[in-house]
């Protein structure tokens, strides 16, 4: 009988892991709990016994290779009766996670590199509540992204520790579930408990009843591009005074080993809270309870806590004060400037009058200006990349890939920016496609972090509104932000063959805020130009 | 031709050794100068010696007054005076020929004599008979002269009947009855020292309290700690006079308006300390003082003539030791260039080696709400802990003192056995801007004293366990 070897799972977030060495070769014969190979996962690196006594039959992934989790690693062919069946190795963990009666922790999921905390805006189950695996138990808001989270285990929800409208830091706690029938996985598959390395391995797979990946995150995230260390009393004011960790990242060190120090964020803070924000003392009361926020900002927002004529308080909701602390951060950390053309569109206007039914009847495409304008300002991001860029203390980084964020509006009040991740490898079609997956997922929060993470332009569509040109404010930390103006018909003098006359034209205006600490007016009017002119000699063959 | 360094150290105390050994590890080629033995005040004249003699009464007074607790008992307890003297004696030079061999090891050149800055580049060095017997050229002067006991007017210190602290250590007999003015650290350790001996001590305090600069609670229990052994304290008390006649010294006190004279054999002077910043070239040179004190920006330790610089008891308070050395290290590699990380002076911990010892780091209670922090304070008593009571010391307390806002530690308070040794996790967790939960989060080996800290910080927010 054959028994199939897979990459295991090494934690929650782990989809992939890199086979580093391989202990035996093709034809050895191989104990069980023998070690065979071993593998390096973003989060730990550890030695993979056997499954199984054999001899190693094949070989599928070789070193160095890095193949997702579950993947067919090797086979070992046994040569007695007494080896397991092979789906049960190929499908589980290994893992020795008892069954029934565990109770499993669910914790705030961590929604992206920046996001720290997350309040549960509903839950849809309540205590007592059967479960089951992969249903939908609460939604939660994040600074980022509205979402909904899946239980991690089947059970009975015994313990709901965060309530509706509080806020809890990511890892934290929120419910418990008592596992009903959980994995029925023979203890005989996991290795014995011997080395320490080993251990590791035990430990990172038993505390992982499933496979989904909101389930508890038991190690910390790695820690951000720059390496940064920050000390227990930087995160706690970071927490309470509501900045990310996208915002830590901006506050320059001066602490041991450029440490950011508990004065560096405190001169931070002051410098942020000066800037005319009343709001910090509001942020601050983030983790604590709606009501309590309500109070606070009736005593902040106005010092006198006097109002003239009726008025409503309406507390902020969570999105709400997270849009307001982006904006003002923008606004405090880019020298916004703000350059508009105004582009004729009739090429574009025309194709997509001729073929828009058609389209939507053929391929289910919604047509739109925005694919047309996306292409275009990629090949103009292709043509300028400083524009595609990120400022860090006195480097610049280019980006050499595109990843387009479009500005979403979210009734009621919400605004998020997914992007297409590298929108430079896509087509007109795909930019289409992926414009209307996004804005569709944006509105049905089914956004995951990966969307929202790593955009390095974005567009924003007023002109959907009405309006007809607008100052964007950049997207941190881009250095740029495109704005779409309504399409109106218009008067416009044209030439033909020498002569003046006046023609009725669909025109766009196209502003560009950009971020004059690296782009200058010059590059700007360039980058906009360059956008105008792809439009206005849009070739609808590429379609 | 001048001998020519790139760095020359001036006075070889725990600023200027560390400075200049500091310097040679850098690369520099360093002088140092020093008139008398290696190690400054610290090593000859102050935290070794006193150390030295405060363990000799330590362990008098536990034979004498704790003996029987252990079930113990002796006949003819006795102690000799100058056994004890010279044991302090041997042991500051032990250490300071250690110091010496440490110089040399760093290839560092030590010069003996007294040092005159002449220019901003130029130090000439004088014997005892203040013949010139070296002239060396630098780069860079660090100035590390250290400081000396306050003197004042009112309290004409004679060195025989009103002495300073240096005396204190090497009296050739025990006073019978001895007045220490000043209950900072040096007044206390040494009113404790000589208590325990026997001496009949009483101690005067212009501030409200001993150990003004601790928390208000540590001084209160010290004082009563104190005054339980004998030791007569008198706070809030002015000395007006100390007259010294044949032997003894007559001392008029006042409080309140009210006053007093009282006599002893020997006075103890131990009202601060003043730095060494005369003699030796700043007047000429120009270099800017402040009260006493050599003025330096505390980021760099530049004086005003941009390649001079000065460090430790000469630049004014806290005159400690540790502070000394901190600063030498910082000003040297600053000079490399290598832009270290400034001192914080937030953070130095402070100690008193008397027993109950004392020791504390940042705020107290009182400076902290001054400050306007709201603060969680959370306190762990001698008394709950096992191995407090298992060795003995059930007198004393740790008190820690959080910011609510953000958790941070503002400061700690800690009285009782082996104080000056628990402090230093607390220093660390200050460094590390550790919070609460860094403190009660680290598992504490059992029994240790320092659960107490756990225990103290887990107290704050309620979360205590033995109490
Ligand atoms: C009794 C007593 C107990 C103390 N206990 C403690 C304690 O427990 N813990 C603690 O941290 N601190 C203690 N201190 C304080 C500590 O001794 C000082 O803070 C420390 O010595 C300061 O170091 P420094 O290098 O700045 O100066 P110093 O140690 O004073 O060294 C200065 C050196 O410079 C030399 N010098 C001065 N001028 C010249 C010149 N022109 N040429 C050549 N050489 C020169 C002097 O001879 C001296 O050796 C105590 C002090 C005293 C008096």
């Amino acid at each position: 009988m054959n028994v199939e070897v897979v990459m295991p799972k090494m934690g929650e977030s782990i989809n992939e892991g890199t086979l580093i060495k391989w202990h035996k070769k093709k034809g050895d014969k191989v104990v069980k709990d023998e070690i065979i190979f071993e593998i390096s996962t973003d989060k730990v690196d550890t030695e993979i016994p056997s499954p199984a006594e054999g001899v190693l039959n094949e070989i599928k992934v070789f070193e160095q290779e890095t193949v997702e989790v579950g993947t067919i690693v090797a086979i070992i062919s046994t040569e007695g009766e007494s080896a397991l069946p092979a789906e049960t190795v190929k499908d589980e963990p290994p893992s020795t996670t008892q069954v029934g009666g565990e109770v499993v922790d669910i914790p705030m999921p961590k929604m992206g590199e920046s996001v720290m905390e997350g309040t549960i805006t509903k839950w849809f189950k309540q205590v007592g509540d059967k479960v089951n695996k992969d249903e939908i138990i609460f939604e939660i808001s994040t600074d980022k992204v509205d979402t909904e989270v899946p239980s991690p285990a089947e059970g009975t929800l015994i313990e709901i520790l965060l309530n509706e409208n509080e806020t809890g830091e990511v890892g934290t706690i929120v419910g418990r579930i008592s596992k009903t029938g959980g994995l029925n996985i023979p203890a005989k598959v996991a290795p014995a408990q011997k080395t320490p390395d080993e251990k590791v391995f035990q430990k990172s797979a038993g505390e992982m009843p499933s496979a989904d990946k909101f389930v508890k995150i038991s190690t910390p995230e790695p820690a951000q591009a720059e390496n940064r260390f920050y000390s227990p009393l930087v995160m706690s004011i970071a927490s309470k005074e509501g900045i990310g960790y996208d915002e830590l990242i901006l506050i320059p060190g001066t602490g041991i080993g450029g440490r950011v120090s508990k004065n560096d964020i405190l001169n931070y803070l002051n410098i942020r809270n000066t800037a005319k924000i009343p709001m910090a003392s509001k942020l601050q009361a983030n983790t604590e309870s709606m009501s309590a926020v309500k109070r606070e900002s009736v005593d902040k927002t106005s010092p006198a806590g006097v109002y003239s004529g009726e008025v409503e308080v309406i507390p902020m909701d969570n999105i709400r004060k997270r849009i307001m602390h982006h904006m003002i951060n923008s606004r405090d950390t880019s020298v916004h400037v703000t350059a508009v053309v105004e582009a004729d569109i009739s090429k574009i206007y025309n194709f997509i009058t001729a073929n828009k039914d058609r389209l939507q009847q053929q391929e289910g495409i919604k047509l739109t200006y925005m694919p047309f304008i996306t292409y275009a300002t990629i090949k103009a991001l292709k043509e300028y990349p400083l524009v595609n860029a990120v400022i860090e203390e006195n480097k610049i980084i280019l980006k050499k890939y595109i990843n387009l964020g479009i500005a979403v509006a979210v009734e009621p009040n919400g605004l998020i920016v997914p992007n297409i991740k590298r929108a430079d490898d896509l087509s007109i079609r795909g930019l289409a496609k992926s414009i209307a997956q996004l804005s569709s997922k944006s509105r049905n929060k089914g956004l995951t972090p990966e969307d929202i993470m790593d955009g390095t332009f974005t567009i924003t569509n007023y002109g959907v509104f009405g309006s007809l040109f607008g100052t964007p404010i950049i997207n941190q930390p881009e250095v740029a932000i495109l704005g779409l103006g309504a399409v109106t018909k218009k008067p416009v003098v044209v030439e033909v063959d020498g002569m003046d006359s006046i023609a009725i034209k669909p025109m766009m205006y196209l502003s560009l805020s950009h971020d004059h600490r690296l782009v200058d007016g010059m590059l700007g009017g360039k980058f906009l130009n360059s956008i105008k002119n792809t439009l206005e000699y849009f070739d609808v063959n590429l379609f | 031709m001048l001998k020519e360094f790139d760095i020359a150290v001036l006075g070889g105390g725990p600023g200027g050794y560390v400075a200049a050994i500091r310097a040679s590890q850098l690369g520099f080629k360093t002088a140092l100068i020093e008139k008398d033995n290696l190690g400054g005040i610290c090593l000859n004249w102050g935290c070794i010696p006193t150390k030295s003699l405060l363990k000799n009464a330590e362990v008098y007074d536990l034979a004498k007054n704790h003996a029987d607790d252990f079930g113990l008992s002796f006949s003819d307890l006795s102690f000799d005076f100058n056994k004890i003297i010279k044991r302090s004696r041997n042991v500051s030079e032990k250490i300071t020929k250690g110091v010496e061999f440490l110089v040399k090891k760093n290839k560092i050149d030590r010069i003996r004599g007294f040092g005159k800055i002449k220019t901003k580049n130029e130090i000439a060095v004088y014997d005892k008979d203040g013949k010139e017997t070296e002239r060396i050229s630098a780069k860079n002067i660090i100035i590390a002269t250290g400081a000396k006991p306050r003197i004042l007017p009112s309290i004409p210190v004679d060195r025989k009947r009103i002495i300073t602290s240096t005396e204190a250590m090497i009296l050739p007999e025990q006073p019978k009855k001895m007045i220490v003015i000043g209950a900072g650290a040096i007044g206390i350790e040494f009113a404790y020292f000589y208590s325990v001996l026997g001496t009949e001590v009483t101690v005067i305090e212009m501030l409200d309290a001993i150990l003004p600069v601790e928390d208000k609670e540590v001084s209160a229990l010290l004082a009563k700690s104190l005054q339980k052994r004998g030791i007569k304290i008198h706070t809030g008390t002015v000395v007006e006079s100390a007259v010294p006649a044949k032997d003894s010294v007559s001392v008029t006190i006042s409080k309140d308006g009210t006053k007093d004279t009282i006599t002893a054999d020997i006075v103890l002077s131990a009202v601060g300390v003043t730095g060494n910043v005369e003699g030796f070239g700043l007047e000429e040179l120009g270099v800017e003082l402040f009260k006493n004190h050599i003025k330096v920006d505390k980021s760099t330790y530049r004086t005003n003539i941009d390649n001079i610089y000065a460090i430790g008891d000469v630049i004014g308070p806290p005159w400690l030791a540790h502070v000394a050395s901190a600063e030498g290290i910082h000003c040297v590699e600053t000079i490399k260039g290598l832009n270290p990380h400034p001192v914080n002076y937030d953070s130095i911990p402070g100690c008193t080696y008397c027993q109950p010892q004392v020791a504390s780091i940042g705020f107290t209670e009182q400076k902290a709400k001054e400050l306007g922090y709201d603060i969680k304070i959370g306190k762990f008593p001698y008394s709950a802990s096992g191995k407090a009571s298992a060795v003995g010391e059930k007198d004393g307390f740790v008190k820690i003192i959080f910011d609510a806002k953000y958790g941070e530690l503002l400061g700690a308070h800690i009285i009782g056995g082996e104080a000056t040794e628990l402090i230093a996790e607390l220093g660390m967790a200050k460094t590390l801007e550790a919070t609460y939960e860094s403190i009660v989060k680290t598992v504490h080996a059992h029994p240790t004293l320092s659960e107490m800290i756990m225990e103290a910080a887990a107290n704050a927010y309620n979360e205590s366990i033995h109490i």
